[in-house]
């Protein structure tokens, strides 16, 4: 099968947590904490899918992040490719069936995806304290938030592939 | 080219429901939260939108006689006609305000006849400009946004400085930067400067209030001053806002960066 069905509930549930995150962030907009949480959005597509859906599944949710976030069309697109790319050439190394690998991916995907996005779209204001504030508190507020959320959503996708009667364990290798 | 305008339009709008349905939903909570009210305190309520809608009345004839009186001043003095607007209010549905970004999202597009680069307004002053346009949604930058820049000047004041956003820390209220201040203003924490737009740029009516400056010093230049400028609170919490939408679209000239 060209693209696995696993991967349209993991876009799914992808566009359901940045539109749940956002939502957050709307709520608490009058307070000096935001959530950025893209991290776990990778994580899955890349351990469990084979190359094709692996590439589709996230490129469809990069471009979802892009145009919810106002960023130019592309940004979160690549940098979810790269990320992905990295995790999907060494995912022999991750347990996927279990959470704690998934975590620790997640944190460190949403920590280069945090700080990239702080290079290229703060590059003029990285000398400014106020920014530097915003951005350790976006980074702390959103790595505690993780804690939660990555394992809870994780779960909701190995679910959803039980309720739709899905392997729920990763695609068997080779890799390509 | 096209493609990116293709793929950045199709996902805007098939996320645009989601959003526009939830903005609903939130819409219907408050009518069923209003309708737990007694009828004493709708009583109240209905009291004082009278008291409120009067005064309003009062004020709406005072402004046809001010603006009848400009129109006469103008005819003599062979003056060129101002710009026109028409007032859209629409709903926030979004708000995101980040290090990176500060938007809004509105729940009134292309189908209300929104233009981009369009100024946004609330009772406090300016809120910012439309920068993207979709069908039923519209994206906002806020005056705060880091990326937002617009020509501005001092109450009573008429020469032109520049208004631009700064990253904001989150804490405490939000702030802009106002630079090309002549050497002779003076802002102190008791007297404030008011700084409010010009006609200058092209998009927003002159003297709509954009923040308050206590103080001012001297630019990298050393010809100019620049200082901090206090915004509205209230930016971070809005409800409702209004679209400034040209009447004379044709001699539009929006200052979009």
């Amino acid at each position: 099968m060209f693209l696995d069905p696993r991967a349209i509930i993991m876009f799914g549930a992808n566009a359901l947590l940045i539109f749940l995150v956002q939502l957050v962030n709307s709520g608490i907009s009058g307070w000096p904490v935001y959530l950025f949480i893209l991290g776990p959005m990778v994580v899955l597509p890349a351990l469990y899918l084979r190359h094709q859906s692996y590439f589709i599944c996230t490129l469809c949710s990069g471009l979802w992040v892009d145009t919810t976030l106002g960023v130019p069309l592309g940004f979160f697109t690549t940098l979810f490719l790269v990320a992905g790319a990295i995790i999907f050439s060494m995912r022999l190394r991750f347990r996927a069936e279990h959470n704690y690998h998934p975590i620790l991916l997640a944190h460190s995907v949403n920590l280069f995806l945090l700080i990239v996005l702080t290079m290229s779209a703060g590059g003029a204001y990285l000398g400014v304290m106020s920014f530097w504030i915003q951005v350790l508190t976006t980074l702390t507020c959103s790595h505690v938030a993780l804690l939660l959320v990555a394992p809870w959503f994780f779960n909701f996708e190995r679910q959803l592939f039980e309720i739709c009667h899905l392997q729920t364990e990763p695609e068997d290798l080779p890799l390509l | 080219m096209g493609v990116k305008v293709f793929l950045k339009a199709s996902f805007t709008e098939f996320q645009a429901p989601a959003l526009v349905a939830s903005s609903y939903l939130d819409d219907l909570e408050g009518f069923w939260a209003r309708r737990m009210h007694s009828k004493r305190e709708l009583e109240i309520a209905g009291q004082e939108i009278a008291r409120a809608k009067s005064y309003y009345q009062f004020n709406a004839q005072r402004v046809d006689t001010l603006e009848a009186e400009v129109r006469r001043l103008e005819a003599i003095l062979d003056l060129p006609s101002r710009r026109e607007y028409r007032y859209e209010v629409a709903r926030v549905i979004r708000r995101d305000l980040s290090a990176w970004w500060q938007h809004l999202i509105l729940r009134k597009g292309r189908d209300y006849g929104i233009p981009e680069g369009a100024a946004v307004v609330f009772a406090g002053g300016v809120v910012g400009r439309v920068v993207e346009v979709n069908a039923f949604t519209s994206r906002v930058e806020l005056i705060s946004s880091p990326n937002f820049r617009m020509a501005a000047q001092f109450e009573g004041d008429p020469r032109p400085v520049v208004y631009e956003g700064l990253p904001q820390s989150g804490f405490g209220d939000p702030v802009g930067r106002v630079s090309d201040a002549a050497q002779d203003l003076v802002a102190t924490t008791q007297e404030p400067l008011q700084l409010v737009s010009t006609h200058l740029g092209g998009t927003f009516p002159a003297g709509l209030a954009i923040g308050r400056v206590s103080w001012l010093e001297p630019g990298s230049s050393g010809i100019f001053q620049t200082g901090e400028v206090i915004l509205d609170r209230d930016l971070l919490s809005l409800h409702e806002v209004a679209v400034l939408i040209p009447l004379n679209s044709q001699q539009s000239d929006n200052n979009v960066p």
